[in-house]
């Protein structure tokens, strides 16, 4: 990486440090930070599967698709950059909800400039809700641009409809 | 008029490149127990999706030893897995632009214990930045088979 690149990201860290004061900690958090959030949407689908499948498939497919490490390159003329990101996935079912909090470190290659909480900074939250006893709704808090095929790939296992894993390399 | 001295000298180099990268061909000797279908898309007129399946042999330690690649190019290839013994099988999924440089590779790796007299298909799939492997195994005598859970690799090493 050539030294006026790094001087401009040095820069831009400075001035996001300044931007953003902190991030949430918890689930919980994230949820409340959601509605207004600058680059923040969120979805809402109806499902017609029961909280307890959703659940099961969330249970089932998070783990063996979302824990993981993923390293990225990207080379352009005079930078070469390498990322490397672990990606942590949480499924809570209780009788109220199912979650899935699916969180994201960076051990390489991006600087952590607020307070990370442990397992990394929360990504994107789920929740299905229970509309009746084979009806769910579901509710997907995360970035608005980017990352499309997470949501994709939620909407398919709540729906039961695709069980393939997101490729996390493309995502961001 | 090209000159035969420097068609072998391209043909050297690329021998040494593709030495280096250390894939091997997986070697065409067992009798073929498993099917993989694949179905692979990079999704852009500008982009290029490959599909492999590198083996590696499992030994009583867990410890693996690369056996070779197979390039998933057509949509069904047969290979021969050595039967009543672990082996660890890693799906790429690898994409590439002809256009800006860039590339990412994803993986899924499981363990397999073929066992003898039983057949194994296998399914293999990336559409929209989505990919899916399903593993099954069906016994000729049976019509009914059933799905292999996937197994980690440190699944083989927690069970000692």
């Amino acid at each position: 990486m050539n030294m006026p690149l790094i001087m401009t990201l040095a820069g831009a860290t400075v001035l996001l440090c300044g931007c953003v004061t902190q991030h949430p900690q918890n689930a919980e958090e994230f949820r409340k930070m959601a509605p207004g959030a600058f680059m923040v949407k969120v979805e809402t689908h109806e499902v017609n599967r029961s909280l307890r499948e959703i659940g099961a498939t969330f249970r089932a497919r998070a783990p063996e698709c979302m824990n993981m490490r993923v390293t990225t390159t990207s080379q352009m003329p005079g930078s070469y950059q390498v990322i490397v990101s672990a990606y942590k996935p949480t499924v809570v079912v209780t009788d109220e909800r199912a979650e899935l909090h699916v969180q994201r470190h960076h051990e390489k290659g991006v600087l952590a400039v607020t307070k990370e909480p442990e397992g990394g900074y929360y990504l994107i939250v789920a929740d299905a809700y229970p509309v009746d006893a084979k009806r769910s709704r579901l509710q997907i808090i995360g970035p608005s641009k980017g990352y499309d095929v997470i949501y994709r790939a939620i909407i398919g296992w709540a729906t039961g409809k695709n069980l393939g894993c997101p490729d996390l390399a493309k995502i961001g | 008029m090209i000159c035969p001295r420097r068609i072998a000298g391209w043909l050297l180099g690329a021998s040494l490149v593709a030495g280096c990268s250390g894939i091997k061909t997986y070697p065409d000797a067992m009798p073929k127990n498993l099917n993989i279908r694949t179905e692979a898309s990079s999704g852009s007129a500008f982009g290029r999706m490959r599909v492999a399946v590198h083996i590696h042999q499992v030994d009583a330690n867990c410890r693996t030893e690369y056996q070779g690649t197979v390039q998933l190019n057509e949509p069904s290839v047969q290979i021969g897995v050595p039967s009543d013994r672990l082996s660890y099988l890693v799906f790429s999924f690898s994409s590439s632009t002809f256009l800006g440089g860039s590339s990412s590779s994803i993986s899924y790796e499981t363990l397999l214990w073929p066992r003898a007299g039983h057949a194994y298909d296998a399914r293999a799939s990336y559409k929209d930045n989505i990919y899916h492997v399903e593993i099954r195994e069906t016994d000729p005598r049976r019509s009914a088979g059933r799905t292999i859970e996937r197994r980690r690799l440190d699944e083989c090493r927690q069970r000692g």
